[in-house]
């Protein structure tokens, strides 16, 4: 008896791809801005319909990958030159940084859901269930986007160690990662970098979002459905390590999809609609046992 | 001349519950973030818990209470077993009366065993992930409730008793009075808490826990009341809400139930309940009038209204966490009064 | 060299300093002591464009920095060495010396590191170090390498012998007093350790809750008794 199917399998490690993706970006964000980003649901939204719009171009939407990058980069860059950076002057804290990301995500659902009703009048499709499956290609049985997902978490994953390591852009970056004011000192335009972060990081949930459509029904409300698993995945590859993020998503993705359905052949298919509490659940065990943010004492100045 | 005056009834009864409900969740979360700190990003949690409670076991209550020999599953069941609660309740004032004070107590209990839950990563996690954690806890609630159908029925929910039926057609003006007269309390409660020693120590942590700790109050248990009040407090108005509309469904987002408290608490100013108070009305005014003048909306707006309501709320939050993150009322520090009366003696010397 | 005129500044609505003027010219060791929380970090943040100034003006050479983003003054030939986490732990004691310099557009970086490595040779024994695992007054001589690596004309120390052995004090007052001899650079020295720092001083400066309320020469200000006992802690 087959505990576990081959397509299942597939499926894990399709949905672990793009969660890695959507993960990466949210914990650069936090490492160099210090902050979690809750607008990360919009931008991965906006990949969906980057996919969407190419796809009414007449284009194949899997090109959608290089609209959502685009896109995606800009939102995030708006949302720090508008927002954040001025809040970083003003020297708020972390916590209004946070509530920040969040406005911004509300006014881009807003936005995204309007562009969805606009779709949907203009070009009669159904713009709040957006599925590209039929259009996927298939190699051997094994549906594209589980390939194409793949390559673009470890394209994604290769470039940006270029970026970060052979570059100096990237160097600078990091060391605004480890040492702001540090790196300040050394000459280094922190804003500069920073607001370089935020385009590259919107520009990869973009990416992540283009390829949602291909492998579950999509809405304007996609985003905000999987943004906490996103931080679960970021959270429990560890906050502090970019590299992690795609560690905790392969984690949570194969625990959700592969988990759930060996457990569900033991006990009925009823506890798939269980599977949400996964993420969750990892992330509490991994912030239980690895106390990486343990309280902090804070000091308050004046 | 009864028509208008009617229309302008509704609209009061339908804005002050609402109003009335975000107000006593407005005050939790200020108890919770402005009085002790707590980034509770969680807040729907308690709230859905007190909605769901009473959406499970309200019926049961008062199938158990009129003496009604069913077989019937009052969840399951709920429209045939209320065909035969409702018409005895809507005789007896007293009894629903009295139903409505078991229902709150069991909301606020089982908000507060919800708090208490929250309580463990509250006192080891920092800021940031502290948020994260209880955000993501609270999404729990909400997979269960539309998964595990004995509990509400699955996604289509339950009915629950009318407790207010005995009112006839002021059914919804009682309700909303109830409603109020819980938020009044919440308030009033909210200001003493401030004024106490426990308020005054929750103040200290908040502001500098090395400094607190040093004085020998323990961070973990003060830090654990603050968010089993608060919780407590949110699971009542999860039942009042339910009340309310007699029906309960496992749709209280995070959307409307956690952010929007947070936006409501932010516009009015952290730690104020007065500006708890503002922001709320600002806020539900706003959403009810957007509605409400939907007609007119759509006049010149090229997309439904109902984003604007997202559109507009993304936009004002962020203008007011650029210009004037402290809110419309700020909190005042509270000096007891026989230290001010010193304070101004000694000006007055100068 | 360096001119800061009436300056008011702070964090935000933090109002900190109070009309502070300060200057230091060519070669000069300046020490800026004073009870904690006097401002001594702020006035140091304020030169190089990381607190907020409110009125008053900082001046190199005549030119005016004062509204300029820190990463542009960076580069006016200011090194600043902060208080604390002022290395890079992540990386080896050479790459935080090859980072720092190869931003400041060394032409000759492993000509630099070789003097560096002359200043403090303890550094070159741990070069390939991960500088988290350095000792504290290792790390002191880092960061202070760090600034110095960039060829500045002016060096902000805050600071940098805080928390220190005696052993190392001694060694980074030295090399301090040195580094200003042997290549003319002109010295801001914050200190805790009013004795020490007298000791190189040209001129001192005592800063009281954000004002200055002694300019002078060190002699001067070791008989000022009133306020080496009630500020610097020195008492009879």
């Amino acid at each position: 008896m087959e505990i576990i199917s081959l397509g299942t399998l597939i499926s894990a490690l399709t949905w672990s791809s793009i969660l890695s993706l959507m993960a990466i970006g949210i914990t650069l964000l936090y490492r160099t801005t210090k902050v979690p980003n809750f607008a990360h649901a919009s931008f991965v939204t906006t990949g969906v319909y980057s996919a969407t719009i190419v796809s009414l171009m007449g284009f194949h939407p899997y090109l959608g990958m290089f609209l959502g990058f685009i896109l995606g980069g800009l939102e995030g860059l708006v949302l720090f030159y508008a927002i954040l950076e001025p809040l970083r002057r003003r020297r708020s804290s972390i916590f209004i940084l946070m509530i920040a990301t969040l406005s911004y995500d509300i006014l881009l659902y807003g936005l995204l859901n309007v562009l969805a009703d606009d779709l949907q009048t203009t070009y009669k499709i159904l713009a709040r269930m957006i599925y590209y499956s039929r259009l996927d290609f298939s190699i051997g049985g094994v549906p594209g986007v589980a390939v194409i997902s793949l390559l673009a978490l470890i394209t994604t994953v290769i470039l940006l160690y270029i970026l970060l390591n052979r570059t100096t852009l990237g160097v600078a970056l990091r060391a605004c990662m480890e040492n702001t004011a540090l790196a300040q000192t050394l000459g280094i335009n922190v804003s500069l970098m920073l607001l370089f972060s935020w385009f590259i990081a919107g520009g990869i949930a973009g990416v992540a979002g283009a390829l949602l459509p291909f492998y579950t029904m999509c809405g304007p409300y996609i985003g905000m459905l999987y943004i906490a698993e996103m931080f679960c995945a970021s959270i429990l590859g560890g906050l502090d390590q970019i590299y992690g993020a795609p560690l905790g998503g392969f984690l949570i993705g194969f625990a959700k999809v592969a988990l759930i359905s060996v457990l569900a052949s033991f006990v009925g298919p009823w506890i798939t609609e269980y599977a949400p509490i996964i993420p969750l659940a990892a992330m509490a065990v991994a912030l239980v046992l690895v106390p990486k943010g343990l309280v902090a004492i804070k000091i308050r100045r004046g | 001349m009864q028509l208008p005056l009617n229309e302008i009834a509704l609209f009061m009864t339908d804005f002050l519950a609402l109003f009335g409900v975000y107000l006593i969740v407005t005050i939790s979360l200020n108890i919770q973030r402005g009085l002790a700190g707590i980034p509770q990003f969680g807040l729907m949690f308690a709230i859905a818990g007190g909605a769901y409670i009473t959406g499970n076991m309200a019926t049961r209550i008062a199938v158990w209470i009129l003496g009604i020999k069913t077989d019937l599953d009052p969840v399951i069941d709920c429209t045939a077993v209320l065909s035969m609660v409702n018409p005895m309740l809507n005789t007896q004032p007293m009894t629903s009366f009295i139903l409505i004070l078991i229902y709150l107590a069991i909301g606020a209990t089982f908000g507060a065993v919800l708090g208490l839950i929250q309580v463990a990563p509250a006192i080891r996690l920092r800021e940031d992930y502290l948020a994260i954690t209880l955000l993501a806890f609270a999404e729990i609630i909400n997979v269960i409730a539309t998964a595990y159908k004995p509990l509400l029925g699955g996604a289509f929910g339950v009915q629950v008793p009318s407790v207010y039926g005995w009112a006839g057609g002021y059914r919804y003006g009682v309700a909303t009075l109830a409603i109020l007269v819980i938020a009044a309390i919440s308030y009033l409660y909210a200001e003493y808490l401030e004024r106490t020693p426990l308020g005054r120590t929750l103040k200290a942590i908040r502001e500098n826990e090395v400094a607190a700790a040093s004085l020998g109050k323990s961070l973990v248990k003060y830090r654990a009341i603050a968010i089993v009040i608060g919780s407590a407090l949110c699971g009542m108005a999860g039942t009042l809400w339910t009340l309310y509309g007699e029906y309960v469904t496992p749709t209280y987002t995070r959307f409307y139930w956690t952010f929007l408290p947070w936006l409501m608490v932010l516009l009015g100013g952290i730690g104020s309940n007065r500006g708890a108070l503002l922001g709320t009305a600002i806020f539900v005014a706003l959403d009810k009038l957007i509605i409400y003048y939907k007609h007119s909306f759509e006049a010149f707006l090229p997309f439904d209204v109902v984003w604007l309501d997202y559109i507009l709320l993304g936009i004002i939050t962020a203008i007011i966490l650029i210009y004037r993150p402290q809110g419309l009322l700020p909190e005042r520090p509270y000096i007891p009064k026989d230290i001010r009366k010193r304070i101004e003696e000694k000006i007055k010397q100068f | 060299m360096l001119k800061v005129e009436s300056l008011n500044s702070g964090y935000g609505k933090l109002h900190v300093l109070y009309d502070v003027s300060v200057d230091c010219d060519k070669e000069e060791i300046v020490a800026v002591v004073g009870p904690n929380g006097a401002g001594k970090t702020t006035l140091l943040n304020s030169i190089f464009g990381i607190a907020d100034i409110y009125s008053g003006s900082v001046k190199i050479d005549g030119e005016e920095i004062t509204k300029l983003p820190a990463h542009v003054i960076a580069r006016k030939g200011i090194a600043y060495v902060l208080q604390m986490i002022n290395i890079f732990s992540e990386l080896s004691v050479e790459e935080n010396l090859r980072i720092s310099a190869s931003y400041a557009k060394i032409p000759d970086i492993d000509k630099k590191l070789r003097e560096i490595f002359e200043i403090f040779p303890i550094l070159s024994e741990r070069r390939k170090q991960r500088a988290g695992t350095l000792s504290g007054g290792e790390r002191q001589m880092l960061a202070i390498s760090i600034g110095l690596i960039r060829d500045p004309k002016i060096l902000l120390l805050d600071e940098p012998t805080a928390g220190l052995m005696p052993l190392y004090v001694d060694l980074i007052i030295k090399k301090i007093n040195e580094i200003r001899k042997e290549r003319g650079i002109s010295v801001v020295l914050v200190e805790q350790n009013v004795k020490k720092a007298l000791e190189i001083a040209d001129r001192a400066y005592v800063l009281v809750s954000g004002q200055i309320i002694f300019r002078g020469s060190p002699s001067d200000l070791a008989s000022e008794k009133e306020i080496m006992r009630l500020y610097l802690g020195m008492g009879e």
